[in-house]
């Protein structure tokens, strides 16, 4: 599938322009900004999400392409984000073989 | 190998009815007014209610690890004070039915467990013989399932403000480690220290900490909507 001819006629923004501002709005409860230095010590940021919600209202108005690369680089930020760390283990690629298996009825556990 | 050693040794002996073998056989009475049917009825609610639950659940599926209550789930008399435990060795979640006694703390026992679960089914984790793998998923189990939320540390009389959310994930795995395993504190706490960065940091399946249901809803959300999200980056 040629996914760049796709994207450019149907792309929209990766949540719904709702979605940006409720996490907006989260962020900068009180409830969000105490449990924030609860775990963290610091204050929480929230002026990307209100950018985001701007570029996506931006992109759903007027279809500026500034405000959809934006956007983008603002979630693929995010995402690279989410992934800061060296993993402990290593991942599967198919599920444990015995997760399905009907237990053992009788007896003590043997091995 | 010596079941009875391998059963202290893996903190099997914390969950007693597991080496009896499964015994299903109850009159009606006992199922209606015991507190295996109270704990039946709550997990069941767990399940249908909680935006923690609800994200594992799903996320699980994707995986390739469907979750039937029945199989994967078991009410249980333990000893002591323990909540809940998985056994990798049968793929089964335990909930301590004589511990679990209020619906907010199955959510959370459920949340805790279907955690290691969930690494069990994406990771190949060790849990008999790599005490770091051990380490990694009470880390997250802890930092996850809202056992460290400021209230809960309330009612524990743990009292603390800033940051204290990582003191407190800290000590809990340190805590469960050193229940099941055979190893000094001093030996456990470095393990913690080792894996703690990489753990602390690892939120998946949620995309963030939740700190209360609220960020929970929202997690729930962003993975029902993968899809689109990842298909517009």
């Amino acid at each position: 599938m040629d996914h760049s001819r796709t994207t450019s006629l149907s792309w929209r923004p990766p949540r719904t322009c709702d979605d940006y501002w409720s996490e907006f709005k989260n962020c900068k409860s009180l409830r969000n900004r105490f449990h924030h230095y609860y775990a963290h010590g610091t204050s929480p940021s929230c002026q990307q999400w209100k950018d985001d919600y701007q570029n996506c209202s931006a992109w759903e108005k007027r279809k500026d392409t500034g405000a959809k690369e934006a956007l983008q680089r603002s979630e693929r930020n995010r995402v690279a984000e989410q992934k800061k760390f060296i993993p402990v283990w290593d991942l599967r690629r198919e599920p444990p073989i015995d997760w399905h298996l009907p237990l053992k009825q009788e007896g003590p556990r043997d091995s | 190998m010596d079941q009875s050693k391998q059963e202290e040794d893996y903190g099997y002996d914390l969950f007693p009815e597991r080496s009896q073998g499964q015994q299903r056989k109850s009159t009606l009475k006992q199922s209606l007014f015991t507190f295996n049917h109270k704990c039946r009825v709550m997990l069941q609610l767990a399940m249908e209610t909680s935006p923690y639950a609800k994200l594992l659940l799903s996320a699980m599926k994707s995986s390739g690890c469907n979750i039937y209550k029945d199989r994967h789930f078991a009410c249980e008399d333990c000893d002591g004070t323990v909540s809940g435990g998985f056994d990798a060795a049968s793929s089964q979640i335990v909930l301590c039915q004589n511990n679990i006694h209020q619906q907010s703390h199955m959510n959370r026992v459920v949340t805790h467990e279907l955690i290691h679960a969930f690494d069990h089914c994406r990771a190949h984790v060790d849990w008999f013989n790599n005490y770091r793998h051990l380490a990694c998923s009470e880390i997250r189990a802890a930092n996850l399932s809202g056992d460290c939320s400021f209230h809960n540390e309330l009612a524990r009389f743990n009292f603390g403000l800033k940051e204290h959310h990582q003191k407190c994930v800290r000590g809990r795995a340190l805590r469960s480690i050193l229940a099941v395993r055979k190893i000094s504190r001093e030996e456990a706490e470095k393990i913690v220290d080792d894996v703690f960065d990489s753990c602390f940091n690892d939120h998946s399946p949620f995309g963030r900490i939740p700190h209360s249901k609220k960020d929970a809803k929202f997690a729930y959300r962003d993975y029902m909507n993968r899809d689109r999200y990842h298909a517009n980056l």
